[in-house]
This record gives structure tokens, sequence and C-alpha cells, in this order.
């Protein structure tokens, strides 16, 4: 295999390209998050700044998305956990012909499109809430309960993959046994079966939960008049692009990368090979346990963000705008040869404007697709956002 | 029914049992089957204020469907606008699916074939880790990407391969690599779940009988990977033609996505019964369609997996 | 204290398969019994319905005098021993042990207590604390033997236990288990394919062939005067020739078995079905029956044509060819039996040592 020959060379190239794509765009994204400009850029470069974040702390219908999406989630894990499992289980123990049926059914969630779901799951519930004469402020037209769901209808057969791959791996003897020596059907249950599964059930809580974190499709049906943090950094994306969208990337990724750093620590740290080159050094033995490693990930998150709150880029900043001014003054010198009427920049802009706030004189109010912006309009308001 | 439950008893015990089948019911029942039909029959019905519902006007009507084909006009015309909206969908999506096929397969024989352990592991946790990521973040880094004065344009303008900024997002590109990035797992996994299990010694064995390398992939890999190939075009394409998100984002202002029909009768327009026929046309087509396609490769729903 | 089991006309049916076909037989209690067949025999299917696992479709399971329909396998008496152990691989070799107990309500300290005795007794002291994958083939053979006894059964089902190992530790198990059942006094049900085991090891032993028990009897029965042709082919070698009953004097019978001469075949008490002349008739006689003739005029005798040896050391193993018919012959290794390769050679075995049988099936080699 080890040939020196170019062809040889070709699989890691495309591995390279591949991770390129993946990676470049969030690189791309996390890179903007620090520049001044009001637009997310790279280039022009203006100040090195830590200002978006701030805006994201005062952001109240951000941090409200937010609290009602981790309250969705663990709802949603607390429902979807037990199904997910309840099905693994019933597939595990029927006979084929209807397992295959039964199969079909549980899996097709997955395959409905998310806005299928999110559309019947509120009109049933609607309906439902009609039969009984509920009143509105009862939870069949409550956000909150409607979308924890619609997630379910779908994060279930998520789970239920999770939990039948680990099933399949299941020694069905094992619970013979328990029974031959005396355990009631239950006990064999909570003992052998659910031990067993336990893993699979931490892996499918994780999964579960992020999945309920990030769900657009269903949720922007489900939600009805509240508010979840996707539907929220949605509306943001749509009516303004903004930095401090990119600084919610940057919180979102760093957290992911500490937990997969830990969670690789975990692994390695959990081999027999590492075991054996740590059994006579108890230092690397503490240096490498994943609780090290998160504590020390956590120290620098704590530094990273004492650094954000106290950065000051003021001074550079206000130098940009000083010299944004004297471009601005010296084209509109020039309009204003070039034609006697001229647009004034609007007083306000509010950031979540209905219409694309940075897409100054956007012709057709759409709020499907955003118009093209330009950079030019784009200095003009920055006076007014700040 | 009553045979299985005793069977379930029998294995289980009753306590076990009825949790069993009570969450299996739910789900099977409130959760997928009721609503989809609650919607089916919301489909024929009139769009009527909620006094109205229940009273004498509120009959089966294929209203919701013809408007779909014929649109508000006369009754010959067709209603070339939605129609259209579904079918470049449906194209868009095929070509996602494929595009993402084809970027996706050398990746997954590599991850599969030729890396082991430790760094297997790694390169797997590199391609989950952007897909804890929400979503919308990833359309944004796109719209970022591709904008007027994104990477893209400026370095593209920079090294002179252009002069004015090229409107990617008008042109539907950021959208669909948007889209083909979105659901990139979903298909690298069924491919290297299949792949992976293929035993070495097959493709050795066919090296050895003098199969070149495309030969090698054309008469043993991608055959035997086909039930993985086959799940993965069926994800990526449902979720593809589903996607609400990253048309909404990376759409340019004259492209709609058949979803977004769909999102406008029910927010913008308030036309329930409208927005669940339109919901049917999407969801029977799809599902068509997958059907088809599975029934000319010869694959089985069974065998879709995650 | 031990219980006896009987299976009243047990029939074991799963659609149009019949798994188990009208079993009978009572086992005393403290017996070493073995159930013997090849696979696919119905034999774990009786023993599933001795567990419970299994209901039988006719017929009564009796432990104890008791009926045992709608007992469910953790109510009865007995402690089964999987194929593959079915050791708890999440548990410590103590909290295995100990499973009976905890699912009893028994409390940690005294479980913990059992379970060192139970470790004690299977010279695994002290090693509770240790995981089942740290266990090597033969300690998780013990182990699991442990924990079914902290059930404290009548009855101990083997389900082929030992067919893991290797050879060796294979052979000192068979030992050992007897040894253990001697110790506690249980009545031990044991399953296998290998008559080694069976052999070795069993009081008594019941041969099984598609569904049916063939014959029941201690070794030496079994092995010395097989009562159907499936067992007799079956259990050991075995060589068998189609034959005609000529005469029966209800002491001896003539044999033609196209082989020259009739032979002669003493009918046995403990034997199959008596034969009329006319019969058609299997006609078995081991390799270790066979013997080279000494004399010309010893009594069934034959000839025949060397064809091919296998050697063993102790024993040498040859073929011989008698009209057309190949036949194995066992000899001892001890220098006194010379076969030259190109002559014939007679052969003759005792009318004791010959067994006809009424044609039946016959074991596939």
């Amino acid at each position: 295999m080890k040939m020196k020959s170019p062809t040889a060379l070709i699989p890691g190239l495309y591995l390279t390209l591949f991770f390129a794509y993946l990676f470049g765009p969030l690189i791309i994204m996390v890179i903007t998050a620090f520049n001044s400009s009001t637009f997310p850029r790279v280039s022009p470069w203006e100040c090195f700044t830590t200002d978006w974040f701030g805006k994201l702390a005062a952001d109240d219908k951000l941090l409200a998305g937010l609290g009602n999406s981790l309250l969705i989630g663990v709802g949603v894990v607390c429902v979807a956990i037990p199904i997910g499992l309840a099905a693994a289980i019933t597939l595990s123990q029927v006979g084929p012909k209807l397992r295959a049926a039964l199969y079909t059914i549980f899996i097709a969630p997955i395959l409905v499109p998310g806005v299928v779901i999110g559309l019947s799951t509120l009109i049933f519930w609607d309906r439902i809430g009609t039969l009984f004469n509920a009143p509105y402020e009862s939870f069949f037209y409550d956000g909150t309960f409607l979308t924890i769901f619609g997630q379910v209808t779908f994060i279930a057969a998520y789970s239920m993959l999770v939990f039948l791959s680990r099933i399949q791996r299941f020694d069905t003897t094992l619970t013979e046994a328990a029974l031959d020596m005396g355990a009631t059907p239950t006990q064999a249950f909570v003992k052998v079966l659910l031990p067993f599964m336990a893993p699979a059930i931490g892996s499918a809580t994780v999964l579960a939960f992020l999945a309920s974190l990030e769900n657009y499709n269903t949720t922007v049906f489900t939600i009805v008049s509240s508010s979840t943090f996707t539907t929220v950094l949605s509306s943001k994306v749509r009516y303004g692009l903004d930095p401090s969208i990119s600084a919610v990337a940057v919180i979102i990724i760093a957290i992911t990368l500490i937990g997969a750093i830990i969670y690789e620590c975990r692994n390695r740290y959990n081999t027999k090979s590492w075991a054996l080159v740590v059994a006579e050094r108890p230092a690397l033995k503490v240096a490498t346990h994943p609780g090290t490693v998160a504590v020390i990930l956590g120290v620098l998150a704590l530094a990273a963000v004492m650094f954000i709150q106290n950065h000051d880029s003021n001074a550079c900043t206000a130098q940009i705008l000083e010299d944004k001014r004297a471009l601005q003054q010296k084209l509109m010198e020039q309009q204003s040869l070039n034609t006697p009427q001229q647009n004034v920049p609007a007083p306000t802009m509010p950031n979540l404007g209905p219409v694309g706030g940075n897409e100054g004189g956007a012709s057709a109010p759409s709020p499907f697709g955003n118009n093209i912006f330009s950079p030019e309009n784009l200095g003009t308001n920055t006076p007014n956002d700040q | 029914m009553r045979d299985l439950f005793y069977d379930l008893v029998r294995r289980n015990g009753m306590a076990v049992s009825i949790y069993l089948m009570l969450a299996v019911s739910l789900w099977v029942f409130i959760l997928i089957i009721l609503p989809q039909l609650t919607m089916l029959d919301y489909s024929f019905r009139f769009n009527l204020p909620p006094a109205k519902i229940g009273g004498p006007e509120d009959v089966y009507t294929l209203e919701q469907y013809r408007y779909f084909f014929q649109g508000s006009g006369a009754s010959d015309g067709l209603n070339t606008l939605d129609i259209g909206i579904l079918f470049k969908t449906l194209l868009a999506a095929v070509f996602v699916t494929i595009f993402d096929l084809i970027i996706c397969y050398p990746v997954a024989f590599v991850l599969a074939k030729s890396s082991t352990g430790a760094k297997a592991r790694l390169l797997v946790l590199a391609l989950i880790v952007p897909y804890w990521i929400n979503e919308i973040l990833r359309a944004f880094a796109f719209r970022i990407l591709f904008g007027a004065t994104g990477v893209i344009n400026e370095t593209g303008m920079g090294l002179g391969l252009w002069d004015t900024p090229i409107d990617f997002i008008r042109q539907d590109v950021a959208l669909y690599a948007g889209l083909a990035y979105a659901y990139i797992l979903l298909m690298i996994f069924p491919l290297y779940n299949a792949i992976e299990s293929l035993d070495r010694n097959q493709i050795e064995a066919a090296r050895d009988m003098g199969a070149n390398w495309w030969q090698v992939h054309a008469k043993v890999v991608i055959p035997y990977a086909k039930p993985g190939i086959a799940s993965g075009m069926t994800m990526v394409f449902m979720l593809t033609s589903g996607a609400l998100a990253a048309p909404q984002i990376l759409g340019g202002p004259s492209n709609l996505w058949f979803t977004q029909l769909v999102y406008q009768w029910f927010n913008s327009g308030g036309n329930w019964p409208r927005g669940s026929a339109y919901a049917m046309v999407l969801l029977i087509v799809c599902i068509a369609l997958v059907l088809l396609v599975m029934r000319l490769f010869k694959v089985s729903i069974g065998e879709i997996k995650q | 204290m031990t219980k006896e089991i009987s299976l009243e006309h047990v029939w074991v049916e799963f659609g149009e398969f019949t798994a188990v076909h009208k079993a009978n037989l009572n086992i005393a209690g403290g017996e070493f019994f073995s159930f013997l067949g090849p696979s696919g025999c119905g034999k774990t299917t009786l023993l599933r319905c001795i567990s419970g696992f299994q209901e039988p479709t006719r017929g009564k399971v009796k432990i104890g005098g008791e009926d045992m329909r709608g007992v469910g396998p953790n109510k009865r008496p007995t402690a089964l021993i999987f194929q593959n152990l079915a050791l708890f691989p999440l548990r410590s070799i103590a909290d295995n042990i100990a499973f009976p107990l905890e699912v009893r309500g028994v409390s940690k300290k005294n479980r913990r207590k059992r379970a060192d005795e139970l470790l004690e007794l299977i010279a695994l002291p002290g090693q509770g604390d240790k995981k089942v994958s740290e266990l090597s083939g033969g300690q998780k053979q013990r182990v699991a033997i442990a924990r079914a006894l902290a059930v404290e059964p009548d009855i101990l089902l083997l389900d082929e236990p030992l067919s893991a190992l290797d050879l060796k530790l294979r052979q000192h198990m068979r030992t050992e288990l007897r040894a253990i059942q001697k110790q506690v006094g249980l009545t031990f049900i044991y399953i296998t394919h290998d008559q080694g085991e069976a052999l070795t090891m069993s009081d008594r032993i019941a041969v099984m062939n598609k569904g049916k028990i063939e014959q029941i009897g201690d070794g030496k029965a079994i092995y010395d005067h097989p009562t159907t042709s499936f067992v007799a082919s079956f259990v050991g070698e075995n060589n068998v020739l189609d034959g005609t009953v000529l005469s029966n004097d209800g002491k001896v019978m003539q044999i033609d078995a196209g082989l020259g001469t009739p032979f002669a075949v003493e009918n046995h008490p403990a034997g199959g079905p008596a034969l009329a002349p006319g019969d058609a008739c299997h006609l078995f006689v081991r390799p270790e029956a066979l013997r080279l003739s000494k004399d010309e005029s010893a009594i069934n005798q034959f000839s025949t044509n060397f064809v091919t040896e296998e050697f063993e050391g102790n024993m040498r193993h040859i073929v011989m060819n008698a009209s057309g018919k190949d036949l194995k012959l066992s000899l001892i290794n001890d220098g006194t039996n010379a076969i030259e390769a190109n002559a014939p050679v007679k052969l003759d075995f005792a009318p004791g040592m010959g067994i006809a049988l009424k044609p039946g099936e016959l074991a596939s080699a």
C-alpha cells in the first residue's frame, strides 16, 4: 500500500477538500463574529471586536427563545426516549411479519417532511381542542406542548434506531436465565435488559436533546405565538444579517468543540493501550483524565468570556467610523453634484424590522426571500444601528 | 392483538407490557397516524371561519386540490406557477441528492476501508461535529460565504476571475451548496455502514482477478452497498424536498421552495385547508417518487436505516 | 431435597412440525440423567418443557408429582445452565451468583455471604469482585453452576454446557460435573450430542431422534444392547449389514447377510423386538467385535480384502472389503495382528457380539 505514486495521495487530497467544504463556512462565520463591520464579513477587516457578544447578552428575545428551547428539549427527551425504547423492544419481540409492518410505520416520521409533521400536529390538536371546546389558553393551543408533540413524533424514531442497534446485540438467553433463577419478568426487564440498554439511553438522550434544540421545520408551525432559540435565530437571519448571529455560532461551536474534545479524551483514556502507558505514570494519568481536561477547557472558556467582557474596541471603531463619515461626505458631495435629489438615510432602522433592514431599498417585501444586500447601503445604515 | 399482548406479558410481565403497548400505541396513533389523517381530512374542506366549522357549509370539497392544479383563475388554465415550483423543488432535490452521493461515496469508502481505530473515530467525530451546530447557523454561514461581499466573491474578484460581484443567492448556487451541505451526514452514514460490512477480502479478490479500481467499485462495492445507497438517497431526497430553513435563508427573492408555499398558505395566507392540501401533494409526490425509484433499483423499505 | 420428574405423553408441536413426539419417562430424584441425540432431535425442546420456557402442546410435565402446566420458569424448582452460560456481562462474579437471591429480596449482606460460600464450593474463593470477562472458560463454567445452585433448585438442567470448551477442558469438566453432582446430590438433567459425555457421566441416558425417545437405559445397555437401528448406529461406531432372518430358535438366529455362510447371532433379553424367519434385518457388528480368524473352523467366519488403515497408536483402524461391502475393524496394536495387504484375510465375530434389529433409520455419519 505504501507506494510513492501520485495516485496514493488522491484519497488524502480528497478528504482534505471534503473537510474544507465541511469546516470552511463555519470558520469564516467564526471570523466574522470578531469583525466590527456591521455586516458579517471577513474583508474589509475593520476592527477586532467582541461587542457582538455583548449585543447577544442583551437580546431578550433570543434568551427567552433559548429558555423555551431548553424546556422543550427536556420535554422531548422525557417523552421520546421511553417511546423509542418501547418501540425497539417491541420490534425485537414480535414475529417477522409484524416487525416489518411496524418498522415501516416507525421509520415513516423520519422520512415525512418536518413541515408536514408540524402542520398535521397543529391541525390535529386544534381539532381536538375544538372538539372539547377547550379555551384558547389550554394546552391544545400552547406552542410549547404542540412543539414537544410534533418533535417527539420523529425524534422518537431517531432514538428507536439508536436502541435498535443496541438491542440487536442483546443475548435473549440472559433474560431467560434471569427468569429461570426466579426473577419475575419485570425484574428480568429492570435488572437485565435495562442495564444493558443504559449506554444507548445515554446517547439517545443527547441525540434527542440536540435534535430538539436545532429543529426548525416542524417547530416553526407548532410553536404558534411562542418562540424557540431556532425560530428567533431564523427570524434574525431572515430580517437582517448581523454579526451577532456569528457570535451565536461562535458560542455553539465552542460548546460543541469542548464536548467533542472531552468525548474523544474519554475514549482515548479508556483504551487498553493508554491504560498501559499511564499505569506507571500517575501524573500523566491525572493529567489525561477526562475530568482534568474538562476543567482545563472550562477555565479556558471562562478566560475567553472575561476577555470578551473586558475587551474595548471603541478607539478603533471610532476611527473607522470617522473614516467612513469622511468617505460618505465625499460621496454625498459627488452625488449632489451629479443629481439634485438624493436619498437621505432612514432615521431609524430597527434591527428586527419586518422587511430586510440591511437590504436598503429592497423592492419586494417578501418574507421568504431576502434581497441581495449591497455594501453601499450598509454603510449608510451604520450610524443608525449604534 | 390479544395474542400479541399475551406474548408480551409472558416475556416481560404485566407492568412492562402495559408500558410497551401504551408507549407504542400513543406514538403510532396519537402522534403519527391520527394527525396525518386529520390533515388529510382538512385538505378536503373549505377555509371557513371558526364559527362556521361543523355547520352546513362545512362539507367535503376538492377545491384546495383544484386550486393547486388550476389556480384561482379560469377553470381551464393550469396553475403553472405552483406546479412549476413543485417541479423545480423536486428537480433541485434530485440534483442535491445526486451531488451528495457523488461527493460522499469516496469519503465513506475511504473511511470504511482505509482508516482504522483512532484515526477512523476522529474522522467520524469531525464529520459529526459540524452537525451539532444549528441548521439556521449553517445556512447563515453559506449566506456569508456567498454574499456580494462574501469570501467567494472577494477571492474571485481579487484573483481577477470576475469583475463585478456574482449574485450567487439569486442564481440559487448558495441554496444548492447549503442544502447539499445540510444533509451530507445523512448520506455518509448509511453508505459507511453498508461499505464497512463488506469483507475486505472481496475487494482484494476482485483486484487479484484483474479488476481495475473502477471495476472493483462498479461490480463489487456498489452492488453490495446498494441498500445503504438507497437509504442515504431516500433520506437526503426527502429531507431536501421538505427543507424549509435553508430555502428561507438562502433562496433568491423570486425563487420559492415548495415548502415555502405551504408555509405561506398557513401563516400569511391563513388558509389551513389549502396549506394541508399542498402539504399532502408534497408528501404524496415525494413518497411516490421514492417508491418508484426503489422499485426500479429493487430495494425494499425495510432496508432503510440510519 | 431432590424431586423426581415424570413426563407423561408429552407432545410439542410448532405448527406442522412435531418437535417432541409422545415422550414418556421417569427420572428419579438424585439421578444424573442425559438426553443424547443429534442436533434438532428435540432434546432442547424437552429441556425447555421441564424448565418452563415451553409448554407442551399435549401431555404433562410433573415435578415431585405436581403438574407444572401454567407454572412459569421462575416458579419451578429447576435451574438451567445455558449452552452459552448466559452470565450477566455487566455484573461482577459475586453479583452474578447472588442474582437469584437478589430477585428473591435477600439482603445485600446475606447475598454476599452466600455468594462467597458458593465461590468456595467451585474453588474460586475471593474472586467475587472480578468481571465475567476476566475469567477463563472453565471458570465461567463453574460460576454458571454456582449461580444455578444459589437458586437451591431440586433439579439442575444443563444444556450442552461443555460444548464451547476445548477438548482437554471438556474432559476435565466431565469429572468435575459428576463430582459436584455427587456432592450436592441433586437431580441433574443433561443435554448433549456428545456420546462420550453422556456415557461417562450419566446414570441413565435417553437417546432421541426426530422428536422420539428411541431408548432409555444406562450407558452399558445403550452401547451393548441397542434396541433400534438408530441407537445402534448413533452410539459408537458400528458396521451395518442388510440381512434376512433364516431361522430363530429363541436363543440363536441364523442370518443371511450375503457374505457366504449365514451368521449365528444370539438373541438378548434386553435387545430389540424379536425377529421371525423371513424378516429383513440390520445386522450390526462393532469394529472391536470383529477379529482376525486364528482358526479355520471359527463360527461366523468370512473372507475379506484389505482396503486401507488409519493408525492411531494404541489402536489400528482398518477398513476391509467383504463382497463389495466396506467393514471397519479396530485392533489393539499389540504386535500380534499382522495383515498382508494383497492376500485375502478371514474375519469372524462371536454370536453374542452381533446385534440383529428390525431395519430402521440409521444415524448419518
